[in-house]
Formats: structure tokens, C-alpha cells, sequence
């Protein structure tokens, strides 16, 4: 890692030109909501006016640049008998701008599931490699649970991450190819008063979030409340919508369909993301549901991002983010589920600790 | 004006810097093959029952053929371009080179769709995926395979490594139930399982007809026909959910070391190599960590059995 | 054209296809003839044996019957009756047959006051809109208003390879969100997305209408929390029941108010 400060104003030069050159999506209002606060996504940007630098959080993640919600896998092309199958691993390249350390630990985790697993994923690779990521570090959401998760802040996974330091911003330059694009614009090192201000700004932040969920060994009190009562509560709310792994940025659980072509000279597999919560997830063939209640399924989602991992890769999926607690309308978040667990758990402890007295 | 474009190729992308972790892509070979599947000719099929068939596949590629490898309790996903795939475990020798074996039940429409196929058809396979039965670790030891209905099939590939190997191993018992008598599968074989490979064939059917000679009744009846030396034994079990639970508690009693005792699990899956999440089963995945688990192992997991 | 072609040397039947029009607008129908690029790929599917807008050959000797529309005349009612008589796959195909559609409105008032408006002092026989379900069993359900012509596409598709014709299990809102379209309940409307089957690819939501659940409820849907939160979020119960009642697709779960 290169540590660079740049002024605000060739930043803004900068990433102009990193825009007009590239195809590039930044963070863009598209909506006001019923209560006035602007709703943000990630869009296309043409010019450096186009991006609202200030923004707060966009509804939807960064993840379907990587994870497209729907992609050909394959194509067959038959002659006869026989077929010839066709797949593209190709990417268009794409510069994103703006995205917060918790997207980028997000990405991490992809990568850590995608790549390095047992079958790493080449499509994945190809889109991961072809793309610019330029992360900003922002003062927390009222909801936002990302230093719970550890995930507040990010030191790999993007090529350059910007912390707002005033009238400039501290750059950390995380792969040659930011580095050689930088060159054409003014950067200076780092003095000491930079790395002040920077401090005070990771300070900034680290006091600045309002929600904290106690993730400590919640891999063994999900293991333990598997028959919580918690889980047919908040499974009633659920509409099975599938909105909260949509938004998500780190959930990955797919669809494979395949189908043929009108004129049947081929056919394609076709891959869709998908979610736990939705009711044929975990349907078999013959028509066996492993997980018919609402209840089963939210906590399947809720083990994916808070346990299941833990033992494949001894991490957590869930970043912290509250995307999915934003966007659900049943008021379904992580924050509520977790404690209600919790609470659970506590109230337990307390009749096992006195119950030897009552015999 | 700034020129600030870039594109990677794909043959430059191990050499491009990273943000993130740095991939194996020495295994590029073998991403090809995941995602693109060996193609077969179906040379051979046998129709076992109503429900049935047990379909021959050999490798087109001879030399692909002859590459092929795989582990008894593995299996392949089986592709029938333009209707999907489905997960099918392997009921051939792993020391079969030719053709392989795939037992094969008529229950969703991927596997309607293979009933309708002719030999002389073309499907693909990729794979092998998943865990394997430890035969080596089983070695020097009694064996108890244990089959409930179409759970025979995955037990064949193991059973065949028994036969190969059979001077490694101690007793063999399979203890092999079905509901009719016209369900039970390979019949053909039975003989040549008892008489050359000295192994103790049990057979029980819930419904008998009048020419069934052999017990009726449920697997666990044949549970005291046998004597096994629990010290020195391992298990296999192989069958619809409900008998897993059954079985594995009655092995159990007698002191059979949980970890002595495998199964292997069904579940849709729709990739096989982990990604897609289907077949999760508490913190595991099917297809990477099973199908087949020791039954310490799936005990563990919520939902398993 | 031949009857038989063939697909990687199996030999297979050309749908012998026919489409009826009830009680709609025909709209159904017409969309058929949409998607111009692949269209005589999709013709060439069918055997066509009766089907007003495009031919006017008629033959009785079809196996697929689609039937638009809902049912509000006897002379309809037997009609149908006949056609599931020869059909051996009956297709209830668009909203209005799926579900009674738009048409429904009508059953909400008194069948006099209906002619009285439409048609004042002509004698006019007519009955209150069904759905084609309650009159004869259906095979297959195309729902949409209108339909959604790649998902006939892929559904004719999967009839003559034998393969699985499935519809989307999940709500629109999976749909929705791949678009990033901003959910129109943040925009302080009641949408009916959450608990109506996809398929549609979110055309309404996405381009900010709120839905109308015209391809009717999703599988195993939780009525009860989404009734809950419309309350909780202050928004019309009125409006909620008028869009539920739209299409008289969520009939079955209109008693759910309290």
C-alpha cells in the first residue's frame, strides 16, 4: 500500500477522467423518499458532476457488477446428436466510485468464497479483475452495525480508498494500476499533519456509530436456539420476498435454469440470484420441502450471514451494512433478530442458574 | 486529455494486480472442466424397475476416459443439455475405466427427460464432486452396509471396492431393504456378491408377494439376524431420511464409534461445487463437505436427519 | 408445412394449438404476435387449428386450448364446456381467465343498474364474471395482463420438449430489486408487489406504478404481515383493498381484513 494526499479539486480531476475514459457507476440520488430523505443507488455516471460524493448509502450493494442478478452461464448450440457449448468469460471493465468499507469488505468476502474455495468461479474473476474500485470512507448511518462486524474499515480489495480529510483526501493505493493513473495528476506525500487528520477522521468515525449488535459467540447461540420461539416471531413478519438478500452485498445463493432456444438449435443455462427466503429454496426434486415454514427460512438466511460461515471460512458473510433491515418492510433487521435472540439466551441463563436452589 | 482506459484480457488476469486475495489459477484446467462437463454416450440401459433405470455412460474423449477418476461415494452431476442438471451418485467401480454406472430414479424433470433418451444418446457430466467413503481407513475391519430402497445405488460403488479389495477387510454384511420385492435392484448381482465376494447378503421387503421366500419386515428387523464386533467394525448407511435416524441410533447402542459411521445425504443441488447454497445443511455444504458425513458429523447438524 | 419436424433426430409433434376469446379485450391474444425476431421460430411450434386473429381456417382438432378471458354469458359458459371436451391441455391464458381480471368490477354491482348504464331499455341476458376455473378444470395457468410473451415463448417451449413449465414461485419485489428500482411503499404507495407471483419482470414497479398483482398471489403468501404492515405504516386501507380487488386475483384472501 502507497500512502498519496490529494487536493479535493484534482481529485475531482481525477476521477473525471478516470469517468470519461471507463464505463463508470457512482452513487447517484434517484428518488426522495415519503419522508424526504433521497434514496441513492449505484448508477452510470458520465462526468465527475455526476456523482453525489456525499451520499449517504445506496439502497441496493455494489455486488451485481460482480454478481449480475441474471447472467447466461452457458450456451448450447446443437448439430445432430452432438452439442458445442459455448461460455464467455470476457468483462467489460468498470470503474466504481464511492463505495463504503464495508461494500469492499463485502467484495472480500465474495472473493473469499468465490475464488478461494474448492471451484473458484472464472466469471467472477474475469468482472473482479476488470474492475477500478475507489472506496470513500463516510461518518456512520444512525443503523449502521459495521463496526460490530469489524467491518467499519477496509484495507484490501479495492485499487484506492479516499478518507475525507478537509480540503484534501488521504489516498491508500492498493494496486499499480491506480498508482500509474495517479502519476498524471498532483499527489504529494503524506505529512504529518495529514496522518493527524486522518487519525482524527478514523476517530470520527469509530465514535460515530449509534448501533452496536453483540456478535460474540453468536455462532454457538444461533447453534443453540435452532428451536427459538424468536425465530417462528419474526418468521410471521416475513413476506418471503426476497428483498434483503437482493440488497445484500455479500449473499451469493444462486438459481440455475436451463432452457432452450424458440427455434431449439440451442438451449441456455441461465443463472439467477436467489434467496433463502423464498419458498422453494430448498425444494427437492419430487416436490419435498426441506424448509416449508417462513420461520425455517429466515433462519437459514440468518445462519448463512451469521454462523454457517463460520466454519467454512471462520468469518461471518454479513458486513454490517443494515441494507437488508432498510429495505424490508416487515421491519425484519439484524439488529432486532440478534437481540432477540440474545435476550432469549439470557432469560435461559437465569432459571439454570437457580434452579439447583429451588430443588 | 487523460487516457486513463484499461481492459484485461483474459489470458493477463493472473498477472493483473489485485485488490483482494490472489486465486489458484494453476487450476484453470480444472475450472474448465466444472463448467463444461465431460460429454458421454449412453451405451447402455437397463430398466430396474417402474421407477428405475440404471444408464451406462461412457466418456467420449478416449482420453478423458481414461483420466477419469473418481471415489466411491462421489458423485456427478449429470447434464442433459437444455433440461438441466440433477446430482447422481456413482453406483460403478471406481476401478472401471470403460463406462460408468449411474442408478438413476424417474422423479423430477431432468430425470423424466433422461427416461426418454435412447442409448446412442449424448449427456455430459462434470464432476466427480463431494467426500468419499474412506476405504482405506476402512481396511483391516468389519464392514456393515446398510440399504434402504434406492440407497443401494450409492452403496455399490463401495461395495464394488469391497469385492476388489476383499481380502483387506474382515466380515462384510449388507443389510438391504426395499417395499416389494420387485424394488429391490441388481438382483443379478446377489449371487455373485454372496457366493464370490463372501459377502453376507440380508434382504427384507415390507410387502411380500407369493413368491418372495425372504423375510418381511422392516431393515431394522434384520438387525438381529447379525453379530458384529462393534470394536472393529464400520458402518454405511444408505436410505431415505427417516432410516438414517433409526439405523444410526440402533449402531449407535450396539458401540458403534459415531465416527465409524457414514451416510450419505440428498439434497438439490444446483452447482455442486459450493456456490450456489442450495443443498446447505446447518454450516454444510452437501456437495463440498458430503454427500457423504460421518454420522458424528451430520448428528451435529440441525435439519440433517 | 409438415407436421412433424425434428430436433437432434427425435422427431417431435407440432403443438396443435387453438385460442378462444371470452370476455376480454383480446389484448392476450395479440401477444402472441409479439416479438417479432423470434417469432416464426415460435410458429413454427404450432400447428395452428383455430385462432381468430390469425387465421381463418377453423378445425375442431386441436390439443391445446388457450382461453382468454372470463366467463359472463351462458352462451359463454357452454361454449367452454365444449372446448374442455376436445382440449386435452386447457390453458387459462391472461388475468382474465386466471382470475376474472378487470372484468370482475362488474359483480360489485346489481346486474340492472349495470344494463340500465350500458345498455338503457335493451333486454340484455348476462351473468356475473367467473373465472374459467370455476366452470371446468384447467391445466395450466398463463397469468399477466397481458400475458408476458417470452414466458408463453418459454412455456410453448417447454410443452413440445416435454420439460418443466414452471412459473416463478417468489413475489415481483425479487424482480423489482434486480432493476434498483426505489420501493414504491418508500415512496409512500401501496404496491402490490410483495405478495404477487414474478414473471413480469417488475414493468410496472420499475417504471414507479405501483402493482396491481395482475399476475395474481405468489406461492404461500404471508397476507396477514403485509396487511399488518400497511397499517402500521399509515397508508389506505381502502387503496389497499381497491388494488387488491383490481384484478380479482387475491379474492381468496380479501376476508383476511380486520
Amino acid at each position: 500500500m502507497i500512502y498519496k494526499v490529494i487536493s479535493k479539486k484534482e481529485f475531482t480531476g481525477f476521477v473525471d477522467a478516470l469517468v470519461h475514459s471507463n464505463r463508470s457507476f457512482g452513487p447517484k440520488q434517484v428518488a426522495t423518499d415519503h419522508r424526504g430523505n433521497a434514496v441513492y443507488q449505484f448508477q452510470p455516471v458520465h462526468s465527475v458532476a455526476d456523482i453525489a460524493f456525499d451520499y449517504s448509502a445506496t439502497a441496493s450493494s455494489a455486488k451485481h457488477f460482480f454478481l449480475p442478478f441474471r447472467e447466461e452461464l452457458s450456451h448450447f448450440h446443437f448439430h445432430g446428436n452432438d452439442w458445442e457449448q459455448q461460455i464467455s468469460y470476457e468483462a467489460n471493465p468498470v470503474v466504481l466510485i464511492g463505495l463504503r468499507a464495508c461494500d469492499i469488505s463485502a467484495l472480500n468476502i465474495l472473493d473469499d468464497v468465490l475464488l478461494n474455495g474448492h471451484f473458484p468461479s472464472p466469471g467472477y474473476l474475469a468482472r473482479r479483475k476488470n474492475s477500478f474500485v475507489i472506496g470513500m470512507d463516510h461518518l456512520p448511518l444512525p443503523d449502521c452495525f459495521c463496526k460490530s462486524m469489524n467491518h467499519h474499515t477496509v484495507t484490501t480489495g479495492f485499487n484506492l480508498f479516499c478518507s475525507d480529510i478537509g480540503d484534501h483526501y488521504y489516498l491508500s493505493i492498493n494496486s499499480s494500476k491506480a498508482f500509474n493513473f495517479l502519476r498524471e495528476f498532483e499527489t504529494r506525500e503524506p505529512n504529518y499533519d495529514d496522518n493527524c487528520m486522518l487519525v482524527e477522521r478514523r476517530k470520527l468515525i469509530q465514535n460515530g456509530f449509534q448501533t452496536d449488535i453483540d456478535v460474540t459467540a453468536l455462532p454457538t447461540i444461533l447453534d443453540i436456539e435452532f428451536d427459538s420461539p424468536v425465530w417462528e416471531k419474526w418468521g410471521d413478519k416475513c413476506l418471503n420476498c426476497g428483498t434483503c438478500a437482493m440488497v445484500c452485498p455479500s449473499c451469493y445463493c444462486y438459481s440455475l435454469t436451463e432452457s432452450f432456444d424458440t427455434n431449439l438449435n440451442g438451449a441456455s443455462r441461465e443463472k439467477k440470484l436467489y434467496s433463502c427466503n423464498l419458498v422453494d429454496f430448498a425444494v427437492v426434486a419430487g416436490g419435498h420441502n426441506f424448509r416449508p415454514k417462513n420461520g425455517d427460512r429466515l433462519k437459514y438466511r440468518y445462519y448463512h450471514q451469521h454462523r454457517g460461515f463460520a466454519e467454512n471460512a471462520s468469518q461471518q458473510i454479513c458486513v454490517g451494512c443494515n441494507r437488508c433491515g432498510r429495505a424490508c418492510l416487515a421491519g425484519i433487521n439484524p439488529k432486532d433478530v440478534i437481540n432477540d435472540l440474545r435476550m432469549e439466551k439470557e432469560s435461559c441463563m437465569t432459571c439454570v442458574s437457580s434452579s439447583p436452589r429451588k430443588i | 486529455m487523460h487516457d486513463l482506459r484499461f481492459v484485461i484480457p483474459p489470458q493477463d488476469i493472473n498477472r493483473e494486480d489485485f485488490a483482494s486475495s490472489v486465486p489458484d489459477f494453476n487450476r484453470r484446467s480444472e475450472i474448465m472442466r466444472t463448467d463444461f462437463g465431460y460429454k458421454c454416450m449412453v451405451s447402455n440401459i437397463v430398466r430396474l424397475t417402474e421407477q428405475e433405470k440404471l444408464f451406462q455412460l461412457r466418456i467420449i474423449d478416449p482420453v478423458e476416459r481414461a483420466l477419469f477418476r473418481f471415489k466411491p461415494g462421489q458423485f456427478l452431476m449429470l447434464e442433459v443439455p437444455g433440461y438441466g442438471d440433477v446430482p447422481i451418485s456413482i453406483s460403478s467401480s471406481s476401478s472401471n475405466h470403460e463406462f460408468l454406472e449411474l442408478c438413476i430414479r424417474k422423479v423430477g424433470h431432468v430425470t423424466s427427460a433422461l427416461f426418454s433418451i435412447k442409448e446412442g444418446a449424448r449427456v455430459a457430466i462434470r464432476g466427480p464432486f463431494g467426500s468419499a467413503f474412506p476405504m482405506d481407513e476402512m481396511a483391516g475391519h468389519n464392514i456393515l452396509l446398510i440399504a434402504g430402497g434406492l440407497g443401494i445405488a450409492p452403496l455399490r460403488a463401495p461395495l464394488y471396492w469391497l469385492n476388489e479389495h476383499r481380502d483387506r477387510f474382515l466380515d462384510v454384511h449388507l443389510l438391504y431393504g426395499a417395499k416389494e420385492p420387485s424394488q429391490l435392484l441388481f438382483t443379478w448381482q446377489f449371487d455373485e456378491w454372496k457366493m464370490i465376494n463372501h459377502i453376507n447378503l440380508h434382504t427384507i421387503v415390507e410387502r411380500a408377494d407369493p413368491q418372495w421366500l425372504g423375510k418381511k419386515g422392516m431393515i431394522t428387523d434384520l438387525f438381529n439376524d447379525i453379530t458384529i464386533a462393534t470394536a472393529t467394525t464400520y458402518a454405511i448407511v444408505c436410505g431415505p431420511p427417516v432410516m438414517f435416524k433409526i439405523v444410526c441410533s440402533w449402531l449407535d447402542r450396539l458401540g458403534i464409534p459415531m465416527n465409524r459411521m457414514f451416510v450419505s445425504l440428498e439434497r438439490r443441488m444446483h452447482c455442486g461445487m459450493g456456490k450456489c447454497c442450495r443443498c446447505m445443511v446447518g454450516s454444510t455444504f452437501t456437495c463440498i463437505d458430503g454427500p457423504v458425513f460421518d454420522y458424528w458429523s451430520v448428528m451435529n447438524l440441525k435439519e440433517a436427519i | 408445412m409438415e407436421k412433424t419436424m425434428t430436433h437432434k433426430g427425435v422427431p417431435f409433434e407440432r403443438l396443435k394449438i387453438a385460442s378462444f376469446d371470452f370476455t376480454c379485450c383480446e389484448g392476450c391474444q395479440l401477444q402472441l404476435a409479439n416479438c417479432e425476431s423470434s417469432l416464426p421460430d415460435f410458429l413454427g411450434l404450432l400447428d395452428v387449428r383455430n385462432f381468430r386473429e390469425i387465421s381463418s381456417e377453423r378445425y375442431d382438432d386441436y390439443d391445446i386450448a388457450l382461453i382468454e378471458g372470463s366467463i359472463s354469458r351462458q352462451d359463454e359458459v357452454e361454449r367452454l364446456l365444449k372446448i374442455r371436451k376436445q382440449a386435452k391441455i386447457l390453458v387459462a391464458y391472461g388475468t382474465c381467465a386466471c382470475f376474472g381480471g378487470v372484468n370482475s368490477l362488474k359483480n360489485r354491482h346489481p346486474v340492472e343498474e349495470l344494463i340500465d348504464e350500458v345498455y338503457p331499455g335493451m333486454a340484455i341476458e348476462t351473468l356475473p364474471v367467473r373465472k374459467i376455473s370455476d366452470l371446468v378444470e384447467v391445466d395450466l395457468f398463463i397469468p399477466g395482463c397481458p400475458v408476458d410473451k417470452r414466458e408463453v415463448e418459454r412455456i410453448v417451449v417447454s410443452l413440445v420438449k416435454g420439460s418443466l413449465v414452471t412459473l416463478p414461485k417468489y413475489p415481483v419485489c425479487v424482480e423489482c430489486k434486480a432493476q434498483l428500482t426505489t420501493c414504491l411503499f418508500e415512496l409512500g404507495e401501496i404496491c402490490l408487489g410483495p405478495v404477487t407471483r414474478a414473471g413480469c419482470n417488475a414493468v410496472c414497479t420499475s417504471g414507479k406504478t405501483p402493482c396491481l398483482g395482475c399476475r395474481g398471489p405468489a406461492e404461500e403468501i404471508n397476507m396477514a404481515a403485509f396487511l399488518a404492515l400497511v397499517k402500521e405504516r399509515g397508508l389506505s386501507l381502502d387503496d389497499l383493498h381497491e388494488k387488491l380487488a383490481f384484478y380479482n386475483a387475491f379474492e381468496p384472501f380479501l376476508n383476511h381484513e380486520a
